[in-house]
This record gives C-alpha cells, sequence and structure tokens, in this order.
C-alpha cells in the first residue's frame, strides 16, 4: 500500500486531493498537514513514499533538511498555487489543473511507486538479509556487523532498511522476537 | 455533520462515540441530562472551542486544527496531555499487558513464544513509563513555566533561574517514538505467530493494541505538531521581550 503526506494549508485542496487519492486501491494511509509547522517530525515517523506538498509550504519549510529528512524513494508532488507554463514538470500540480489532468499525473507517480515496492514487498529474507538479522538480534551495531561481515556500513544500513520492510517489524527488540521466533537464534543467545 | 456549542452532550457522543476519549480527558462527568456541550463545557472550567476543535478533528480526521489548537493556551493542552498519559498508563496498557499473559495459557503457540511476547512488551512498558515521566516531569513543567513567565504570573528571574540550561530542543533530543513497537508487537501477532487456539481472545488482543497504536499516533500529532511548535513560539516570545527590555 502506497502511504501519503499530503501537507497543503487550504481545506478545500486537502478534501479535493483527498477525493481523487481515494480512487486508487493502491492507496493506504495519508496524512495530512495544514502547515509547515512539525513536518519534519512527521516524515520521520511516517515514512511516506510520496509526499504531496503545496509550494508555499515548501518554502517556508527548511528545503534542505526536509530532503534530508525524505526517504530515498519518497516521491514528491508540488501544488502550485498558479497556472502552470507549458511544458511544466510532471510532478507539478497546479491548482487550476482540470481532474483529468490531476488524475493522470497522480496516476503515474501511484503506478510507479506501487510498482516499486511490489518488486521489494513480494519477496521473502534473502540469505544475507538473515544473517544481518541474526546479527542485530544478537545486540551488534551497524559498525561491528559491517566489520565481521566485510562490508560498508552503508550496505548494513540497507540490508536493514529491507529487513524492516519486509518484516514490518522496526525496533531491535521486535526483530529480535521475530529472530528466535524462526530459529534465526536461540533464546540462550541474548541472555 | 457540523458541530456545534449548543447541541446535547449526549447527541455528540452518539454520532461519534470516539469523542469519549475527548471527554475523558478533560475530566468531564458523566450524566449529561439533556444540557448543551456548552453548559457543560462551562460547568467545567473548559474553554468550549478547544472542545468543539478536538472532537471535531476526532469526526474528521484529515482536518488537523492545528493552528487553531495552536492559538489556544498551553495549559489547555498539557493537562489534556496528562490526562491522556493516565489512562494509558493506568488503564490502557496494564490491560494489554494482561492479555499477553493470558496467551501463555493458550494451547497452540510455540512454547517460548508467549513468553517472548510477554517480555517484549514489559520491555516496552519500562520505555514508555519512562518516556511519560519525562515529560510530566520536566517537559511539561517548562512549557507551562514559559507560559506564566509570558503572562506575568511567573517572575522572569525565577523562570531563568530555573531554566538557564533548558529548552524545547532538548527535550527533541531524546525523544523516542512511543508507536513503533506497538505497531512492532501487531505485526508480529498477526503475520509471525501461527494461528493461536482461542480467536477470541487473539483478536480481541490484536484490536486493543491496534487502537493504542492508533492513539498513540493522535498523540504524538498533538504533541509534536501542536505542543512543541507552541513552545518554540513561546520562547521566540520571551527572548523578542528581553531584547525590548
Amino acid at each position: 500500500m502506497v502511504r501519503i503526506l499530503v501537507a497543503e494549508q487550504s481545506y478545500l485542496l486537502r478534501k479535493g486531493l483527498t477525493h481523487i487519492l481515494r480512487q486508487f486501491p493502491e492507496v493506504g494511509e495519508i496524512e495530512f498537514l495544514g502547515s509547515h509547522l512539525g513536518i519534519e517530525e512527521v516524515i520521520h515517523h511516517f515514512q511516506p513514499d510520496l509526499l504531496i506538498i503545496n509550494s508555499s509550504i515548501a518554502t517556508s519549510s527548511n528545503d534542505k533538511t526536509l530532503s534530508k529528512q525524505l526517504p530515498d524513494t519518497c516521491h514528491v508532488l508540488h501544488i502550485i498555487n498558479t497556472i502552470l507554463p507549458q511544458g511544466a514538470p510532471d510532478n507539478q500540480l497546479s491548482i487550476y489543473d482540470s481532474k483529468v489532468s490531476l488524475t493522470d499525473k497522480i496516476s503515474n507517480t501511484i503506478k510507479a511507486v506501487s510498482e516499486h515496492k511490489n518488486i521489494e514487498e513480494s519477496e521473502e529474507l534473502t540469505p544475507r538479509e538473515k544473517l544481518i538479522l541474526k546479527h542485530v538480534a544478537l545486540g551488534q551495531t551497524n559498525k561491528e556487523m559491517a566489520a565481521a561481515l566485510f562490508i560498508s556500513t552503508h550496505t548494513v544500513i540497507s540490508h536493514r532498511k529491507n529487513i524492516t520492510r519486509k518484516l514490518d517489524i522496526k525496533s531491535v527488540s521486535g526483530l529480535t522476537v521475530y529472530a528466535i521466533l524462526n530459529g534465526i537464534i536461540n533464546m540462550e543467545d541474548i541472555s | 455533520m457540523r458541530i456545534h456549542a449548543n447541541m446535547k452532550m449526549a447527541d455528540l457522543v452518539h454520532l461519534n462515540f470516539e469523542v469519549l476519549a475527548v471527554i475523558q480527558r478533560l475530566q468531564i462527568p458523566f450524566g449529561f441530562k439533556d444540557k448543551s456541550v456548552q453548559t457543560i463545557c462551562e460547568e467545567n472550567g473548559i474553554h468550549v472551542e478547544f472542545f468543539l476543535q478536538l472532537v471535531q478533528w476526532f469526526n474528521e480526521r484529515e482536518n488537523f486544527p492545528q493552528e487553531q489548537l495552536m492559538q489556544g493556551k498551553a495549559e489547555w493542552l498539557v493537562n489534556y496531555l496528562h490526562h491522556t498519559h493516565h489512562c494509558y498508563l493506568h488503564y490502557q496498557i496494564p490491560r494489554i499487558e494482561k492479555e499477553i499473559e493470558d496467551l501463555e495459557q493458550l494451547a497452540g503457540l510455540p512454547d517460548q513464544s508467549a513468553h517472548l511476547m510477554v517480555n517484549f512488551f514489559r520491555e516496552y512498558i519500562r520505555e514508555f513509563t519512562a518516556h511519560i515521566e519525562d515529560e510530566e516531569n520536566n517537559t511539561f513543567p517548562y512549557i507551562l513555566a514559559l507560559s506564566k513567565t509570558l503572562s506575568g504570573k511567573m517572575e522572569r528571574a525565577t523562570f531563568n533561574q530555573r531554566y538557564e540550561e533548558y529548552s524545547i530542543d532538548k527535550y527533541l533530543d531524546h525523544h523516542s517514538d512511543l508507536e513503533e513497537k506497538i505497531f512492532d508487537l501487531q505485526s508480529i501477532l498477526l503475520k509471525h505467530l501461527p494461528p493461536p487456539s482461542n480467536n477470541c481472545q487473539f483478536t480481541n488482543l490484536l484490536l486493543e493494541i491496534n487502537r493504542l497504536g492508533n492513539d498513540l499516533k493522535d498523540h504524538t500529532l498533538l504533541e509534536e505538531n501542536v505542543l512543541i511548535p507552541k513552545a518554540r513560539q513561546m520562547e521566540k516570545e520571551l527572548k523578542s521581550k528581553t531584547s525590548k527590555q
């Protein structure tokens, strides 16, 4: 399911967008914000796959911190409060766009996001990921794992992200429970 | 449905039972009779607009009244959050703990799994309690002091002395995520445990966990998107007052 964060100050626009977004069966949770206040925290918790943000909110929040907070795979659509010039990029939605044109642009983005997610979601843990999970459950840090397995911390982090996404478990203690339940480590290993 | 101050409180609840949470957290006693929302709020010293904003939000999730809530007094919000904490700690969490403990008696689960769940949840309770105690003992008093100082109820010197080193960003530094483990628990029970024998008990547990998780999301939203921006705003105001003097 595609997770969407809408940051838009206008109530009417939020309603209209919800109406369009809810037509797509791929759309899961939608979160809303009416201003830039606290947007970093929401992004951090919610981890959206798609951010739809009004350009005036984007300018009042610090652009750099915002893009740093966004997950790598997150798509962004910008809501522009004026008429778009011809040949404007596809990731811009104008408040004057017709429903057809809005639906088209949003549809393309949602398709791209959900295709990407489906490829990833249909997989089980790979042997490599199981190995990483074992080390995580044993309480090792990313650095320790990188050293033990002769890989970079960056690789460790990307494995961990994949594990969390596949299992839907974020915390180390949750992952540990999973590892024990599935015989990846023993109860005695952690005590 | 447009909610207004002149409608009967009992009718408001009938429209959406979820608003009982707001009523409980603002410590409004039951026994509404035919009284209106306005009357009941006045009787209990609750700002009626604040009450309506929260209830409206419960009825229309995608319309979070961030700006309106920020314009309200910090005291109102802190009071609301304080009673929410109380309910989590003394009611909702112990209930879930008890139900997880009861899993140990269920046939069908592999040996250690119920025990693992109990341990997982107890660890969570420890973190949860620490998180809430920090807010109750440090963050909330700080925000209340900020508000008092701005309204002249607290001496500037007292405030400075007490909070020389503290700011709201300090709190954010170690602000941990309370929902994460609740949703982990939900995934483990839903996706990764073999099916237990008593479906009824298990379903109920899942429903309660889900409810707590969603409620914690609301709670975080109120803290991070209203209370903290509000505190920052007050910090700024206090600073600009100082520089003018």
